[in-house]
């Protein structure tokens, strides 16, 4: 009489896999109703946060001081923020409804800093006149997006660039080498998925049609593939041939969120039915683990980038999960997936908990951003 | 046993000693055969009447690495050590329970504390500071520097810098000497004030310009006329406080640098222009925000520096170069030398305190590890009556002192032996929290006249002392 289970391979203990994050160290308060989204910079100095209140503001990380902030909208809440990759430059994108922000918050930048995220911002003024639309004779159609300044009040205070799309902006990603970025409407139908190009202010609208609400999109951190979650599945589309690689069906019905794994062959995906799935891409276009620890659904996901095997997910329970996972570059050897730890401490707000996670670009740190108003760092 | 029956007198020898060279017996008694009855305070009777002073000293006693808290018996059994053998009992000027003196009010979070006065630095390097005329200087997120008398009394207050509209939130904040305070912070730029204590001024006479990231913390040196500046940029810059020895600023740091901030600079400008110049060395290696530059004690051409990338660096001033570094498991936060034991303390974002031997030879990571905070380790300094005793500050809302000789061995692997905190202050009339909502300690200064001073996310200054003996 064999007990099957120990025929598996023994899974380390948390203890061993240490360091990971397990106390609340700083809490970020100062927004009024939800925090939506937040952002932790390149160099781990800054979190940038945006909530129902229309504001965005950024903090100093270590000590949950507010540094800088900014009034986006009366009527919108600020359901994205994402600071541009690279650390010469600091610009942060912001949405608030149909509008993407692109900000150089210099009140926390020195000079040349502040010079030199200009300058990217800057280049592609006059882009889209200088290049007309209209040729030989042809109507152009309404362009995809209309980039401009927004304005004294707004520029006063380093929100250089307006991005005017059709339909509100739930979500942005971008590139890794900070030219491109992505941004999701759900709602907007041959326009859900827009990328934008920083250095010629143009917005690209990659799909004619989309199967399905699209959530969420990612770029391949190393190669020219692109990732689209809709409601059910997730679709890799290859863009220098421009054409769909994979269809994977994490058998979810309604995904909330994913990422990509800094080594790009393996995806984590939160639903709103309260699973986490994990993804091999060399594997199969079904889950490799179906991981269900939380009682309500998964709002966000996230991978560590900076070299640790750790990744996250926030949840509507009021808690965030930690997980060991480690991926072997060996194809015989599938990924080693812990739970590690329950961070809790966010309240549950009309059945709403914590509404993103994100790490440090180096250190075992993640902050969640919660219904509840507030921000929180845990190490 | 009939219960009424008393055992007779349990005795111990005892080897009486002391790392305090003035407070060495003339005469060796050698071992002691004590009642195992004792506590602490009869000891200090013992060593008083071995040692013949006019006015008896209270002593603490450390025996195999802990400090005896209650009769020689109990901590026989509670250690599990037999009566039969010679214990081995260290002496120590006993550390008066600190006792929250004042508290002084701030319209923001307090980053930055430093102490003038007689024992401190630079009332050392200065003008002889009387009693009763120590200062304090404090910098805030509000952007100002503040000189107090230990009153509470807000002798003067510094004017907002003209930087572009960029933040003016101060991080750290140093006394040069009792005329001269140097301050940095968010914006980068560190400054140099003049304190005029007959005018009640503080009037900026000069701006240093090497970091485009923010100044985390300052260390001078007076004699030398130096001030080493850390910042998150991941360099050190070794600046001099007056202009007419200091190089050209670089351009391309300055406000008027670019046309944006020079618009705003010109906006706000109230016509009068402060001297900036650049540093003389630019120390570079560490990969993430450095946090805490010292110069070495007894020789200022030596640096040790602390950094986010985990690892203690030695640095010759002279050449600039890194001659030495220490990779430990956590972002280090702050740096403090004791000089004596020779060992560096430094605090970390994963609760504790790591002294390592800075010598080239010494091969351990960590020589002690202080357990006992619960959130980040940001501040430290040295007991100024004990070269073993250490302060610190953490976002925990607690200072607490240590004895670098109260440890037991068996850390984990590299931790080498572990200790436990004397004491433990809180906030004036808050608790600890390991979040550290509005109770994040941020600096903490310790001197003998002054006692302890220490300053927070609570908006105050606060002072503690040991109640005279
Ligand atoms: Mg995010």
């Amino acid at each position: 009489n064999i007990d099957p289970e120990s025929l598996l391979p023994k899974l380390p203990s948390p203890e061993e896999l240490k360091p990971f994050p397990t106390t609340c160290a700083a809490v970020f308060r100062g927004h009024e109703g939800r925090v939506r989204s937040i952002s932790i910079d390149p160099w781990g100095y800054f979190l940038a946060s945006g909530g129902d209140d229309g504001v965005v503001r950024i903090w100093e990380l270590l000590t949950g001081r507010q540094l800088w902030s900014v009034k986006l909208s009366d009527e919108d809440a600020v359901d994205a923020v994402s600071w541009r990759p690279g650390k010469e430059s600091t610009i942060l994108a912001a949405a608030a409804g149909e509008n993407i922000y692109l900000i150089v918050p210099f009140a926390i930048l020195s000079p040349d800093v502040e010079q030199s995220s200009r300058d990217l911002l800057d280049t592609g003024w006059g882009y889209a006149a200088s290049k007309p639309t209209a040729t030989n004779g042809v109507t152009t159609k309404e362009p995809p997006a209309r980039w401009s300044r927004p304005g004294i009040r707004l520029e006063d205070k380093g929100v250089l660039v307006q991005i005017a799309v059709r339909s509100s902006v739930k979500a942005i990603s971008w590139h890794r080498k900070g030219e491109y970025f992505t941004t999701i409407s759900p709602r907007g139908q041959s326009t859900a998925v827009a990328i934008h190009a920083l250095s010629k202010h143009l917005t690209q609208l990659p799909f004619r049609r989309l199967k399905g609400l699209a959530q969420s999109a990612q770029f391949h951190p190393s190669k020219p593939i692109f990732f689209v979650a809709t409601k059910n599945s997730i679709r890799s589309y290859d863009l220098a041939k421009q054409e769909l690689v994979k269809i994977l069906q994490p058998g979810a019905k309604w995904i909330s969120s994913f990422d990509v794994h800094p080594g790009g062959d393996n995806l984590i995906v939160g639903t709103y039915d309260k699973r986490l799935l994990w993804h091999d891409l060399d594997l199969s276009t079904k889950p490799y683990k179906t991981l269900r620890y939380h009682q309500e659904a998964i709002r966000a996901v996230a991978f560590h980038q900076g070299g640790l095997p750790l990744f996250a997910d926030a949840s509507d329970d009021g808690s965030l999960q930690i997980f060991h996972g480690r991926v072997v570059q060996d194809l015989m050897e599938n990924a080693t997936i812990v739970p590690l730890k329950v961070l809790r401490g966010h309240q549950v707000k009309s059945r709403l908990g914590v509404m993103d996670v994100d790490w440090h670009p180096r250190e075992p740190w993640c902050a969640s951003a919660g219904a509840d108003g507030t921000c929180r760092l845990w190490n | 046993m009939a219960s009424n029956t008393k055992p007779p007198e349990t005795k111990v020898q005892i080897r009486l000693s002391t790392r305090h060279l003035d407070l060495k017996f003339s005469e060796d008694p050698g071992a002691v055969l004590v009642p195992t009855s004792l506590r602490r305070l009869q000891l200090s009777r013992l060593v008083n009447s071995f040692l013949q002073t006019s006015t008896p000293l209270p002593f603490d006693f450390l025996i195999n690495g802990q400090f005896l808290r209650s009769s020689i018996d109990d901590f026989l059994t509670q250690n599990g050590i037999s009566a039969e053998i010679t214990l081995n009992v260290e002496y120590t000027p006993a550390l008066v329970p600190p006792v929250h003196v004042a508290s002084f009010e701030h319209d923001d979070w307090v980053s930055g504390v430093d102490i003038l006065s007689q024992g401190s630095p630079a009332g050392t390097w200065g003008a002889s500071i009387p009693s009763g005329q120590e200062r304090i200087v404090s910098s805030s997120y509000d952007g100002l520097i503040r000189v107090w008398d230990l009153s509470g009394n807000c002798l003067a207050v510094s004017a907002p810098p003209n930087n572009g509209s960029r933040i003016s939130s101060l991080k750290c904040v140093n006394w040069l000497n009792d005329k001269t305070i140097v301050a940095a912070g968010m914006d980068s730029v560190v400054r140099v004030f003049d304190y005029d204590a007959d005018a009640r001024t503080i009037t900026q006479s000069l701006e240093l310009y090497n970091h485009k990231w923010p100044v985390e913390n300052l260390a001078v040196h007076a004699p030398s006329d130096r001030i080493l500046a850390a910042s998150a940029d991941t360099t050190i810059s070794l600046f001099a406080a007056a202009a007419k020895d200091s190089p050209a600023a670089p351009d391309h740091l300055l406000p008027s640098s670019t046309t944006a901030s020079n618009k705003r600079r010109k906006k706000s400008n109230d016509g009068k222009t402060v001297p900036s110049r650049g540093a003389h060395r630019t120390l570079t290696g560490h990969t993430s925000a450095v946090s805490e530059a010292i110069f070495k004690p007894g020789d200022a051409t030596v640096a040790y520096s602390a950094s986010r990338d985990h690892t203690l660096r030695t640095w010759d001033l002279t050449t600039a170069n890194c001659v030495d570094m220490r990779t430990t498991a956590h972002p280090l936060l702050c740096l403090t030398a004791l000089p004596t034991p020779n060992l560096l303390a430094t605090g970390t974002s994963a609760r504790h305190i790591t002294l390592a031997d800075p010598r080239a030879d010494a091969t351990q990571i960590a020589a002690m590890t202080l357990r006992g905070h619960m959130n980040a380790v940001v501040s430290l300094d040295q007991d100024p009556s004990s070269e073993y005793g250490l302060v610190s500050g953490s976002h925990d809302g607690t200072i607490r002192i240590w004895d670098v000789r109260s440890v037991k061995p068996g850390g984990a692997v590299g931790e080498g032996q572990v200790g436990e905190s004397v004491y433990v202050i809180e906030r004036d009339g808050a608790k600890m929290k390991s979040s550290g909502e509005g109770v994040k300690v941020f600096s903490v200064r310790w001197e003998a006249e002054t006692g302890i001073v220490s300053c927070g996310e609570d908006k105050k200054v606060q002072i503690n002392k040991g109640e005279s003996r």
